[in-house]
């Protein structure tokens, strides 16, 4: 019996270890190679359990997924008007070919990441020297890294990987021009904090200037319409005065006369010089005898 | 132990090595039996504690190895299961089981957390990381752009089987630091300074488009600019500038407020002008009517009797004006054209009291304009040595 179960643990451990050796999971995320004495016998990209014939044949698995090369430090990359580009990019790339990278790179994948790296500066050398700083910054930055794909891309394909995308990072100026980008970011807001302070004593001015005018012609049509007011009270008054004493205009200029005397002369400051031959004195040395 | 080990079949990346299990187990098995203190030199001399042993050990295994398929998905997970490398369910949170390696294994991704990837700085923003935060702008000038990426992960196959993604947080970065310095280029420096929001919206659909292009399965929850600044070089001058900008308000609110004080000023101004006027005007004609209206009532006495009335006002205004004013009477006749008057004598006296300077008054009384003239004293006075 115990020899009985003995052998059957062998046996099940030998199958075991025999089923190790031919079969193999191949990943979701994985191509499988099937090498036979270091030749190819075949690629397995779908997922799955799959048999080799143990000890002869043995399987090289490559990873499907997408990948980023980075580069290391930036590039100085000289555009078409001679100045010096700080560029940074990556680069989204996957395996397309399994076989032809297996040949071509032994499946490395740091050996295909050197290959690539050597095509993204020739690609961005290329680009750039036949660009200007304004189209690599900002006019045509879509094209540069699209057409640096699909360079790229068409090279890449012979050590069977494909370029998903090129994306441009940093593209800075190199040090030296920097600082005469900064002279020149110092002057364009020197000329801005000056226009900004000249239009601000101008509004001042202008905002002044307007309210001395409202003022002035604020008090002048008050002035226009205060004299029209008088002149129709003046005008209404005289009509009054007119109406009045026209009844008997000679009285009036007598009795007028004499308010106005009355008016005229009327402190101890006003001093009057009289001749008493006036009419007023008429009885003063001549008491006169009764009617004139 | 090894088989509860929870590297065990779950979060393996990549097919576990076979024969580094073999090699484990066999391990295992012989230090097993060593233990039972029945060491197995050869097969042919087992006896039945062997037996029990190995019936109970088999038994063991397989307990262990159907175990080992339990795992738990967390609350803000979800399971990915593969079988034979083959994506074959997504597992929702709760205890679960899968069947046990080498059939099946399964990855738990977060897809709720929201995760987080800083640009041009780490965790503060004291701890600048100026490769990345320095930008060209449209216009080509410089400026400093620190900002953070929120996202999660949406579709945990993607994620998983798409990209090889490792730290996803440098995947993100680099995505969002190239969205945003392609987004800062096309953009000049007054508004990334200054509308840096818009900026942040434009970058944020660009680094959506980007990981979706690239199947990665996140899904970018939003972008915020933490900060945004020129170059230390020229901050001055940007200082300076923003400066200006406050001069120039206050300048144009000086103005405004010198305008709010005259105009109203004036206004009142006006209204007082009219106020008058037409004070002026109701007072004159009620002067006017007053008087007309005595005028009338003294005329009407007047004509009943025209000359004592006459005599009676003369003799009264006379009087009235006599009796205040100071008096001289000369009597030309009996002097020369040299008469000696004392006025400003007179006037210093009169004066006294007001401070006001007197008035020396030249009267015609009544009818005889011919009699005093002070015209010609003052003349007389004036041409002596």
């Amino acid at each position: 019996m115990s020899r009985n179960l003995a052998t059957g643990l062998v046996v099940a451990l030998v199958a075991l270890v025999v089923m190790s050796f031919t079969f193999f999971t191949v990943d979701q995320r994985e191509d499988a190679i099937v090498l036979q004495l270091g030749e190819i016998v075949s690629v397995k990209t779908r997922p799955g359990l799959k048999a080799k014939i143990p000890l002869i044949q043995n399987v090289v698995f490559v990873d499907r997924r997408v990948r980023t090369l980075d580069t290391p430090d930036s590039d100085l990359i000289i555009t078409s008007e001679k100045i010096n580009m700080l560029v940074d990019s990556f680069v989204k790339w996957r395996v397309a070919d399994a076989k032809q990278y297996y040949v071509s790179v032994r499946a490395d994948e740091k050996a295909a990441e050197a290959r690539l790296l050597q095509l993204v500066r020739d690609g961005l050398r290329a680009e750039f020297n036949k660009r200007t700083v304004d189209d690599v910054v900002s006019g045509q930055r879509e094209q540069v890294m699209e057409s640096l794909r699909k360079n790229i891309d068409r090279e890449a394909r012979a050590i069977g990987v494909e370029i998903v995308d090129v994306r441009l990072k940093r593209v800075d100026y190199s040090e030296k021009v920097a600082d005469s980008v900064f002279e020149q970011m110092r002057q364009e807001r020197v000329r801005v904090a000056n226009e900004r302070r000249a239009t601000g004593a101008a509004d001042k001015e202008k905002i002044q200037a307007d309210a001395d005018k409202q003022q002035e012609i604020i008090i002048a049509e008050a002035y226009r319409d205060a004299q029209r007011t008088k002149g129709e009270g003046d005008a209404k008054a005289a009509a009054i005065y007119a109406q009045a004493y026209s009844t008997n205009p000679e009285f009036y200029a007598f009795y007028r006369s004499l308010d106005a005397y009355k008016e005229s002369f009327k402190t101890r400051q006003d001093v009057l010089v009289l001749d008493p031959n006036s009419e007023f004195f008429k009885y003063f040395k001549n008491p006169g005898r009764g009617g004139k | 132990m090894a088989w509860n080990d929870p590297d065990w079949g779950k979060k393996s990346n990549g097919p576990p090595d076979l024969d580094e299990i073999w090699r484990k187990f066999n391990d295992k098995l012989n230090r097993m039996f060593g233990g039972k203190g029945t060491p197995p030199p050869s097969l042919g001399g087992a006896d039945k504690p062997a037996f029990n042993g190995g019936v109970l050990l088999v038994g063991l295994i397989v307990v262990i190895w159907l175990g080992s398929g339990f795992y738990i998905v967390n609350a803000r997970e979800r399971g990915v299961v593969l079988r034979f490398g083959k994506f074959a369910e997504l597992t929702m949170p709760g205890p679960r089981w899968h069947m046990p390696f080498p059939i099946e294994s399964v990855e738990n991704v977060d897809v709720e957390g929201n995760r987080i990837t800083e640009i041009g700085y780490r965790q503060s923003v004291q701890n600048k990381q100026p490769h990345e935060a320095t930008m060209l702008t449209g216009d080509k000038s410089i400026v400093n752009v620190s900002f953070a990426v929120q996202y999660r992960v949406a579709d945990p196959q993607k994620f998983l089987f798409k990209n090889y993604i490792g730290d996803d947080q440098a995947f993100v970065r680099q995505v969002a630091e190239s969205a945003m310095r392609e987004v800062v280029g096309k953009t000049n420096v007054d508004t990334v300074l200054y509308e840096s929001t818009q900026v942040a919206d434009k970058a944020g659909k660009l680094i959506q488009q980007m990981l979706d292009r690239y199947e990665s399965g996140i899904i970018l929850q939003n972008v915020t600019i933490s900060q945004v600044q020129p170059p230390e070089q020229v901050q001055a001058a940007f200082d300076d500038a923003n400066r200006a900008d406050q001069d120039r308000k206050r300048q144009q609110s000086e103005g405004e407020a010198y305008a709010n004080n005259v105009i109203p000023k004036a206004k009142g101004t006006a209204a007082r002008l009219l106020q008058e006027a037409e004070g002026h005007k109701q007072s004159v004609i009620a002067r006017a009517e007053g008087d007309a209206a005595r005028f009338r009532q003294i005329v009407a006495e007047y004509n009943k009797a025209p000359g004592v009335t006459r005599d009676r006002l003369y003799l009264d205004a006379m009087q009235q004006i006599f009796s205040n004013t100071t008096k001289l009477l000369v009597d030309q006749k009996g002097g020369n054209n040299l008469l000696y008057l004392p006025l400003d004598k007179l006037m210093q006296q009169s004066a006294a009291e007001a401070a006001a300077p007197a008035r020396p008054a030249v009267t015609e009384p009544a009818r005889s304009p011919d009699q005093v003239q002070m015209r010609d004293l003052l003349r007389n006075r004036e041409g002596r040595p």
